[in-house]
């Protein structure tokens, strides 16, 4: 009767750390929840900021806290968490009237498409070579590639810019001799999609190569032997087999080009959505022209975000298994 | 019979002639002929770009812009000596002008190896943790991993924005108790190099710890499984599972993981001009974007330092993968 007074007076934790102690397998349990949990806030809780910022109504953006002062048993503390300071989802259209952030998207979905097509077939080809043929420097071509991957985009990008911007011709390193005078592309897709094409390339040979190296040889040669030409065996029977592979390679290109800053901001000068200037173009301008419209600022963040967020929940497998085989030989 | 080939042949002779070509090459040549695209794409715009860009760095611009005169090596020596620090953005300098904090972070050179090192070594941590739970079999695990990769999708610009906002002097809540703390600059926070430069480093850890668990998760799930029966059986706790069998397994994975982000962590740009500014933050890509248009050689040289030293870290990379690079 005593011992049973007692455990009652120890309270929850008490008993629980009793079972705990006979059964460790509880505390691992616990400790899961209690780091997926902490992994969740962490990762969601920016969003929440910008969606608590996003519906306060503009004239109260700047009084007072978002941390408000509750009274608790009589006890005043500081909320942990950010609320709204009142309720106006008026940003939301308000958005794309300030600033035509639609045209902005648009860019962004354009330039993203367009890159990542050329990518696709032209990965195809490297990645059929790759992954089915062997020939001599083979390695040391992959290596190359490599290696191109790796370089940082400052590292291209001051020549990359004068020839775009096409006031003089190029010349033949280290000479003066003029080879031709480029088109200019500067606020133009062409000064984006090159760049993109290049830097994006890599990832999707790599994965590529690992899709079209697992297709039998049997099921080649068999339409070889139907009277398919070379490169018809590769876009209608490697391809169409590699299916997974391709839009993994497609996914992971149309995020990178959406995401992209380093390019994106250097070769459209101006922040125009008429002149090809894409997201980052559009966030920057409310950032720079309409300084202290901070809810309209996390709107178009929050509405510039959920194309990725979508393609996110819908394509999470492709992009684990694309990021697992072929970002890490990148 | 033969009216049907003779419309075959009128209707694509080049293209027919092309394709039987094509069927007549050996592998290394039908290999080499289909990888011209590829070629033509990375030499354009990537490896004609590096060679210029190493010769514009051995080149001064003159000041009426008419013509430019062969210094060789000068432009590396006075970065490495401060001589160019006037041509740099703000207060900042190429290598640092003593040992102090400040110093230390107004540096391109110093600060972009800390950003790397610090964030690269949370993101480690993180991830590693990230990956054990995603590792798990529970309900609602889809959710839960596709929660935890969405910062890695995030536009740069966006997660920029979303750290701006959290730390801008007028509506940024979070800088005030971690200014109690003594973390932060309690006013003008990002414009503090100190400061702004721990923002950065927490939003780099935001965005790219989920990257950093996919990886680690692709190492963990190869583990063969019947080692932790056979640990089960000689009655390992959990923590020597980790310890003894995960742990050693996922090493080398880790190890590449590490470094391949390392060398990502060294571009970073898009979320300093965001957040603060190349003049506050100085990483080395930053240094490139602000001195490009007036002082091309300055800037081609400090290009060409920045990809000399993510050359080294590559080339460790390969030696230490060896062959399983390819």
């Amino acid at each position: 009767m005593a011992t049973a007074t007692d455990n009652e007076s120890e309270g929850p934790l008490a008993r629980w750390t009793q079972r705990a102690i006979q059964d460790p397998e509880r505390v691992y349990r616990a400790l899961f929840y209690v780091a997926m949990a902490f992994f969740l806030v962490t990762t969601l809780f920016p969003f929440y900021w910008l969606l608590v910022l996003a519906v306060t109504p503009s004239g109260r953006l700047l009084a007072g806290s978002f941390l408000p002062e509750v009274t608790l048993f009589g006890v005043s503390a500081t909320f942990p968490l950010p609320v709204p300071k009142g309720f106006n989802p008026q940003a939301f259209i308000t958005v794309f009237e300030q600033v035509p952030f639609h045209l902005y998207m648009l860019n962004s979905f354009a330039l993203a498409v367009t890159t990542t097509v050329i990518v696709i077939v032209v990965a195809s080809l490297a990645g059929y070579v790759f992954g089915r043929l062997r020939f001599p420097g083979r390695a040391f071509l992959m290596l190359g590639i490599l290696a191109v991957s790796y370089f940082p985009p400052a590292a291209f990008v001051i020549p990359l810019f004068q020839a775009f911007a096409g006031n003089a011709p190029i010349t033949l390193p280290f000479t003066d001799i003029p080879l031709f005078t480029p088109p200019r592309l500067l606020n133009t897709p062409g000064s984006m999609v090159l760049p993109f094409s290049a830097l994006f390339m890599p990832l999707s040979i790599f994965i590529l190569t690992t899709f079209y190296g697992q297709i039998p040889d049997g099921l080649e040669d068999a339409a070889r032997v139907e009277g398919t030409t070379r490169l018809g065996a590769l876009f209608r029977v490697i391809m169409p087999l590699s299916a997974p592979g391709v839009a993994t390679a497609a996914v992971l290109t149309f995020i990178a080009v959406y995401n992209e800053y380093f390019f994106s901001s250097i070769m459209a000068t101006s922040t125009e959505a008429a002149r090809w200037s894409p997201i980052v173009g559009g966030i920057l301008s409310y950032q720079t022209q309409y300084t202290t419209q901070y809810n309209l600022m996390a709107a178009a963040s929050i509405v510039g975000v959920l194309p990725v967020v979508i393609l996110v929940i819908v394509a999470q497998e492709r992009i684990v298994s694309g990021l697992t085989s072929g970002a890490l030989k990148e | 019979m033969s009216t049907e080939t003779g419309r075959e042949s009128r209707r694509s002779g080049l293209l027919v002639d092309a394709m039987r070509w094509m069927e007549n090459l050996s592998d290394t040549q039908y290999a080499y002929l289909l990888l011209v695209p590829v070629f033509v794409l990375l030499g354009v715009v990537a490896l004609y770009p590096l060679i210029r860009t190493f010769e514009l760095s051995l080149f001064a611009t003159s000041l009426d812009l008419t013509g430019r005169a062969f210094v060789g090596i000068d432009n590396y020596v006075q970065l490495f000596t401060g001589d160019k620090n006037r041509f740099l953005p703000g207060g900042t300098t190429f290598v640092p002008s003593s040992l102090s904090l400040t110093a230390l972070l107004n540096s391109a050179l110093v600060v972009t190896i800390i950003f790397a090192v610090v964030s690269v070594a949370f993101e480690t941590v993180i991830g590693l943790g990230q990956a054990l739970i995603l590792d798990q079999d529970f309900t609602g695990r889809k959710w839960v991993r596709a929660a935890i990769i969405i910062p890695w999708a995030v536009p740069i610009v966006i997660q920029g924005m979303i750290f701006f906002l959290m730390f801008n002097s007028n509506v940024g809540f979070a800088t005030p108790p971690l200014a109690d703390l003594g973390l932060l600059a309690p006013t003008n926070t990002l414009n503090d190099t100190a400061s702004a430069t721990f923002i950065i480093i927490v939003a780099d850890i935001w965005k790219t710890s989920a990257f950093m668990a996919l990886l680690i998760l692709a190492g963990l799930q190869s583990i063969d499984r019947g080692l932790y029966d056979v640990a089960k059986v000689a009655g390992a706790s959990k923590w020597q599972q980790f310890k003894y069998i995960t742990f050693p397994l996922i090493l080398p994975t880790i190890g590449v993981a590490v470094l391949f982000r390392s060398v990502q962590a060294m571009r970073v740009y898009g979320i300093i001009d965001t957040v603060s500014s190349c003049a506050v933050i100085p990483s080395l890509s930053c240094m490139v974007v602000a001195t490009f248009n007036t002082r091309e050689g300055t800037a081609a040289a400090i290009a060409f330092v920045t990809a000399a030293i993510i050359g080294v870290a590559v080339m460790a990379l390969i030696v230490w993968q060896g062959e399983d690079a390819i």
